[in-house]
């Protein structure tokens, strides 16, 4: 593809506006090649994509591993717990023994923040990061983004509002990196215990009223609050939560007209979402989900034409 | 046996002179305008000779990670830069906590013979925070000073025995400042960095509020405290004020503190080998820590050597342990960033990394070049420049950021009571 230089995929923050595009023009051809009868494309026919995920994701895994299917790529699942990689050797080691199959792709998902540059070294493959720790989820950004043009027709200059657990969340910062390349302007909202120190650094405006917030976004993204971590120490309870960050159907009333919201899913009914609006958003949520389909296909034909070897990462 | 060093230029904390020195045994016997002959002869003309390097603070993993250190490469390493006393950290499995330990690293080392390592003995057993050691019985086997380095005591009152009773044998007590309950899991310093990849922080004031903490007890009850490994602004605010206030506080940093800051952790992909504790701080830190060793607010730049295998520094960031190797850095580290830099002279260097240390930790005929001293010396050519390179590396671990770096001045000869213990010209392919 023209314009495409990169081997791999680690982050939105990696990209540029260019870059962006390039795989959402792929992406509309993919997703228009989904719509039909025969969905199979054969661009990476004897090509080899391995799933390698660290954290279980059933939907991002069986979406690359369906993206994969329709490019006509062999693929790999291969799942193994963070726990297990306690030891520097097994990491490596895992990456090392999975090497021998001559992957052209490797998908993964780990719990670790930025550590996809260093494994980088022990294969040839491209590496597409399916969420690395709580930096970057790329393919999520792009689906997101992909998404809003699809419904706006445009990305430039829009007003983001991204809400909940700003700290923990790679979807919040693959999304900030990827809309502020478009010159929007972007909010986060939420316990000022989940929005990380000196934020507004990154230019980003840090609100802490959702009710004010709500009113001039044009996108707003609620994240996934993760009960079993956050209810300890970063906020008192679920129901305070709820009263002061969830969207209600109170809340949705204050809305743009033309708002879109959008959830990374799964949705925690009742938590980041009140379940009255459940007919009302579940459309646009699945609509992402078929998105991401195509944005990974995209992604995934750019990494698996790309030559199996070392390539410095810059 | 009788060595003569001829024509170096001898520089000591408050004077550089040039002139021979003349070394009998294990002492300097005469320095001046010598004509006597001598066993062997060194011509150190073009070169200084400092008094030999003295590091407060070392990790040499024995007992219990040998496969990281041990006594004998972490001598090695000493004596590489220049170093020819170390003062091991207590943090070994099973801890330094016994007159036992104590009693065989001193042994060991006498036996390696190529520096003196003091073990640091631990303030608590098993370093747990829960009982003090044997004090006293810890002096009477050689220890100097004490520390629970790496796991700072939590219960401020068992702190406050430990100071009180150290205090009745004059040991020093060596604190390693941290708040570790907003310190936490985090793997570098919080801050827009930490924040835009998504890491845990380790905030500034953990070590700013362990530092005033630790000052309170001191000025409180009148005692003597050396504050390991200081890195950060607000710090050396608090020290400088007690200073200034008559509080009996010393205290020392290291090489990396007055050279890397946070932003090479982004430059280098987040590599473990940039993993500290205390973490890497921001550029107003870099510049705190330079303003406090000019004006003398830090006493002393010691190394933190701290070994770690190659499979623990290739784990993920967050996952790795904390530390870098040092002692055969730390000299030409300090003199490229604060002598060619001007922030301190040659002078100034030997009185942090030599006098300073010998006097805080009252070591006799050490940290001085004069008649009657130890002949601990190093030579050093401040004209060379080397590359800081992997397989040149004579500890037992590898992990350094400063691979690649290119450093000024390079240690010639080390002596250690009169013997060479590192002659560069045969012992390295420097
Ligand atoms: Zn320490």
């Amino acid at each position: 593809m023209d314009g495409w230089q990169k081997k791999h995929l680690l982050g939105i923050k990696d990209l540029s506006r260019q870059e962006i595009e390039i795989i959402f023009e792929l992406a509309a051809s993919f997703k228009e090649l989904s719509q039909r009868e025969v969905k199979k494309a054969p661009a990476l026919r004897g090509k080899t994509m391995i799933n390698l995920f660290f954290e279980s994701s059933t939907r991002t895994r069986t979406s690359f591993e369906l993206a994969a299917k329709r490019l006509s790529a062999d693929v790999l699942n291969f799942s193994s717990s963070s726990s297990s990689l306690s030891k520097g050797e097994s990491l490596e080691d895992t990456i090392k023994n999975l090497e021998a199959y001559h992957p052209d792709i490797l998908v993964i998902r780990i719990g670790y923040s930025e550590c996809l540059h260093n494994l980088s070294r022990y294969t040839l493959a491209s590496i597409v990061n399916a969420g690395d720790g709580n930096s970057e989820h790329p393919t999520q950004a792009l689906l997101d983004m992909f998404t809003v043009k699809e419904i706006k027709g445009k990305l430039d200059g829009l007003s983001v509002l991204i809400v909940g657990d700003i700290t923990h969340s790679r979807v919040a910062r693959s999304n900030i990196f990827g809309f502020q390349k478009f010159s929007a302007h972007i909010k986060v909202c939420g316990p000022s215990t989940l929005i990380p120190y000196e934020f507004d650094k990154l230019g980003v405006e840090i609100s802490y009223d959702f009710d004010e917030a709500i009113r001039d976004a044009d996108v707003i993204i609620m994240l996934r609050i993760q009960k079993e971590r956050q209810e300890i120490s970063f906020f008192p309870s679920i129901r305070e939560y709820v009263e002061k960050f969830a969207l209600t159907a109170e809340r949705i009333k204050k809305i743009k007209k033309d708002c879109i919201i959008m959830h990374p899913g799964p949705v925690n009914w009742d938590v980041e979402i009140s379940s009255q609006l459940k007919e009302e958003l579940h459309p646009l949520i699945l609509k992402q989900v078929e998105n991401g389909l195509a944005i990974r296909m995209a992604v995934l034909y750019l990494a698996g034409t790309k030559k199996r070897k070392y390539e410095d990462i810059n | 046996m009788k060595i003569l060093i001829r024509e170096g230029r001898i520089v000591n904390f408050d004077a550089i002179q040039n002139a021979d020195i003349l070394i009998h045994n294990s002492r300097i016997i005469k320095i001046g305008r010598i004509e006597e002959k001598a066993d062997k002869e060194i011509n150190a003309r073009g070169k200084v000779i400092l008094p030999g390097l003295i590091d407060m603070h070392t990790h040499l993993r024995t007992p219990g990670w040998e496969d990281r250190e041990d006594l004998t490469t972490g001598s090695l390493a000493a004596a590489k830069g220049g170093f020819t006393t170390i003062f091991c950290m207590p943090n070994t499995s099973p801890a330094l906590d016994n007159e036992g330990y104590l009693k065989w690293i001193i042994k060991e080392a006498e036996r390696i013979g190529i520096v003196d390592i003091y073990p640091v003995g631990a303030i608590t057993k098993s370093r747990e925070g829960k009982e003090l050691t044997e004090f006293g019985i810890l002096k009477k086997a050689g220890c100097l000073c004490l520390s629970d380095d790496g796991d700072p005591l939590e219960d401020v009152s068992l702190l406050r025995k430990a100071l009180e009773y150290a205090g009745m044998f004059n040991l020093l007590i060596i604190s390693h400042c941290e708040e570790k309950k907003l310190s936490y899991t985090g793997s570098m310093t919080e801050s827009v960095i930490s924040s835009k990849y998504g890491m845990e922080g380790i905030p500034s004031i953990s070590e700013s509020i362990g530092v005033f903490r630790d000052l309170e007890l001191a000025r409180y009850l009148k005692v003597k405290i050396h504050l390991a490994h200081i890195s950060t602004k607000r710090s050396l605010e608090i020290i400088k004020k007690a200073k200034e206030e008559g509080v009996r506080v010393t205290c020392e940093t290291a090489p990396h503190y007055f050279i890397l800051k946070v932003e090479d952790l982004e430059k280098n992909n987040f590599h473990a080998n940039f993993k500290v504790n205390p973490p890497l701080g921001e550029e107003e830190d870099i510049e705190a820590v330079k303003e406090a060793i000019k004006e003398g607010v830090i006493d002393c730049i010691a190394t933190d050597h701290a070994p770690h295998s190659i499979a623990e520094k290739e784990l993920p960031f967050t996952k790795a342990p904390f530390g870098f190797i040092g002692l055969e850095f730390a000299f030409a580290l300090s003199y490229t960033y604060l002598v060619k830099r001007k922030i301190i002279d040659l002078k100034g260097l030997v009185e942090k990394m030599s006098y300073r240390p010998a006097n805080i930790l009252g070591l006799k005929d050490k940290g001085y070049i004069k008649e009657g001293a130890f002949a601990d010396l190093a030579i050093v050519d401040l004209n060379q420049t080397w590359e800081v390179n992997k397989k040149d590396i004579v500890s037992k671990s590898k992990n350094t950021p400063f691979i690649g770096y290119i450093l000024h001045g390079l240690i010639e000869y080390t002596f250690h009571k009169g013997k060479i213990v590192y002659n560069r010209a045969v012992s390295s392919r420097l």
